[in-house]
């Protein structure tokens, strides 16, 4: 009894370090502020950019005539493939150190770099979730005198991104955990933060078990929310 | 151009020189047609004539490749003409109901006046229950389109473009997706429609239907209307050999 009592002692000591001395638990919880910062409007950036990105694409697709079509798509696949084709941070740091180098305001760079990096990831998936709507519904809309841009909205769209939300759950989780290297540009996220105390308490297993937890915990909790949605938006499919 | 006969108020589409290909297949080979305010047109013809093209060219689905389409008085297939609008006045019923199916059924009937500013939501939903009265299924309204069957979709699918107050209503063989037994349902609603006096264009196998409701009837054949006569006539009566053979096949 004595052994687990002194492994029990041990692991509240180091809790204890990790956290409560010198109140590290702040540096944390910003840390973590951070971190859910970046992610949620890089995600609102990137959903936004990634349905633009696939409509164009779509549209281009179909409508083969339109020269200006043609050039926002050919434009769409320039975005895609840069981003796709080079690393997150690396763009990160471009981002940081050339092209938004007089800003001070690193958060901010970061949501528009994660936001742009995940907007041409997004724009793939909803690209293939427009597509695999029925043509028939866009000949439904359109013959009911709808325009083709109302019939996109209001009946391809919500059917597109219901049939592709597990593979946009599956890139929100990859989001979110890619901002653990927003470090590499001075912000201090939710990994910097573990690794500060690291650093201070010489302890790394507590500290990044620690951080490690919090964003298992962040990415279940994601997941919840998307098979909540999930489940809300086939309630039409009940029979 | 010879216009006048299409502003005197009788005709209601007119094709001239209708061609249309997909890449080197070339499906419609020059129609020169006019269908009359309430005629009731039944399009027979075996698969591949062009009779599905014919049809979805008439409200610009397809868009042709070559000549003139002209409805209630207006060249639709000028470019200035504004497509959207002319397709709020021709209803159109597809082989596969293409319902909303994230929609509920009201909402399937409602969202097009609504969207286009036609209605208001509560007119559109007044319209909505008295259509849906009129086809029966007005216990329906709240219910998604994959909890009815295939009959039921099909006559709200008609009601749906009914909603939009038609001058013209385009069936592209609204039962051939159906089981048996409901396609009586479904035609049912089509008589009755065509006793109010609707103009209608069918494409169908229906012959029965095409017997009884159609007021002319067209044979298609690769790609150009080869026959045409009143049901009685043309069924009685067939003129050409392919017209024949086909009917042997059908009848």
């Amino acid at each position: 009894m004595d052994f687990l009592k002194d492994i029990f002692k041990d692991i509240i000591d180091k809790l204890n370090t990790a956290l409560i001395v010198e109140g590290r638990w702040k540096m944390l919880l910003g840390g973590l502020g951070n971190t859910l910062v970046i992610a949620f409007f890089a995600l609102i950036i990137g959903v936004i950019l990634g349905i633009i990105v696939a409509v164009i694409k779509v549209a281009a697709s179909m409508n083969k005539k339109s020269k200006i079509l043609a050039v926002l798509d050919f434009l769409s696949n320039i975005y895609i493939n840069l981003i796709r084709g080079t690393p997150v941070v690396v763009q990160l740091m471009i981002m940081y150190y050339v092209i938004l180098v007089s800003t001070t305001n690193s958060v901010l760079v970061a949501i528009i770099s994660f936001g742009l990096n995940s907007g041409a990831y997004v724009a793939e998936i909803m690209r293939a979730g427009i597509q695999a709507v029925d043509k028939g519904q866009t000949e439904a809309g359109r013959s009911l005198g709808l325009s083709s841009l109302v019939t996109m909205k209001e009946i391809v769209l919500p059917q597109a991104i219901k049939n592709i939300l597990p593979a946009l759950a599956n890139e929100f989780i990859t989001l979110l955990k890619e901002t653990s290297i927003a470090g590499y540009v001075a912000i201090s996220d939710l990994t910097k933060a573990g690794d500060r105390i690291r650093y201070s308490t010489y302890d790394p297993f507590t500290a990044l078990l620690i951080v490690a937890g919090i964003y298992l915990v962040l990415v279940l909790g994601l997941a919840r929310l998307f098979s909540m949605l999930e489940r809300r938006l086939r309630r039409s499919e009940n029979r | 151009m010879k216009t006048d006969n299409i502003t005197n108020g009788e005709v209601l589409i007119k094709t001239i020189g209708l061609h249309k290909s997909f890449g080197s297949n070339h499906v419609l080979k020059g129609i020169d047609e006019e269908i009359l305010k309430g005629e009731k047109v039944v399009i027979i013809g075996p698969s591949g004539s062009g009779k599905s093209t014919f049809l979805r060219s008439l409200n610009l689905l397809e868009e042709p490749s070559a000549g003139e389409i002209w409805f209630d008085g207006e060249c639709i297939t000028d470019r200035k003409c504004n497509v959207d609008r002319v397709r709020t006045k021709m209803g159109m019923v597809f082989q596969h109901f293409n319902l909303f199916p994230h929609l509920t059924i009201r909402r399937n009937i409602t969202l097009a006046p609504v969207k286009l500013g036609l209605m208001d939501e509560e007119a559109a939903n007044a319209n909505a229950d008295r259509l849906l009265i009129r086809v029966g299924l007005l216990e329906k309204a709240e219910s998604y389109p994959g909890q009815l069957s295939g009959g039921q979709k099909q006559r709200i699918a008609i009601v749906r473009s009914l909603a939009m107050n038609p001058k013209v209503m385009l069936f592209d063989e609204p039962t051939s997706a159906l089981d048996p037994e409901m396609v009586g349902e479904v035609l049912d609603v089509m008589k009755e429609l065509a006793n109010e006096g609707m103009t209608m264009v069918v494409v169908t196998h229906e012959m029965g239907f095409a017997r009884e409701v159609g007021t002319r009837i067209l044979f298609m054949d690769e790609g150009i209307i080869l026959e045409q006569n009143t049901p009685k006539e043309f069924f009685a009566n067939p003129r050409q050999k392919r017209t024949i053979e086909f009917l042997s096949k059908v009848l």
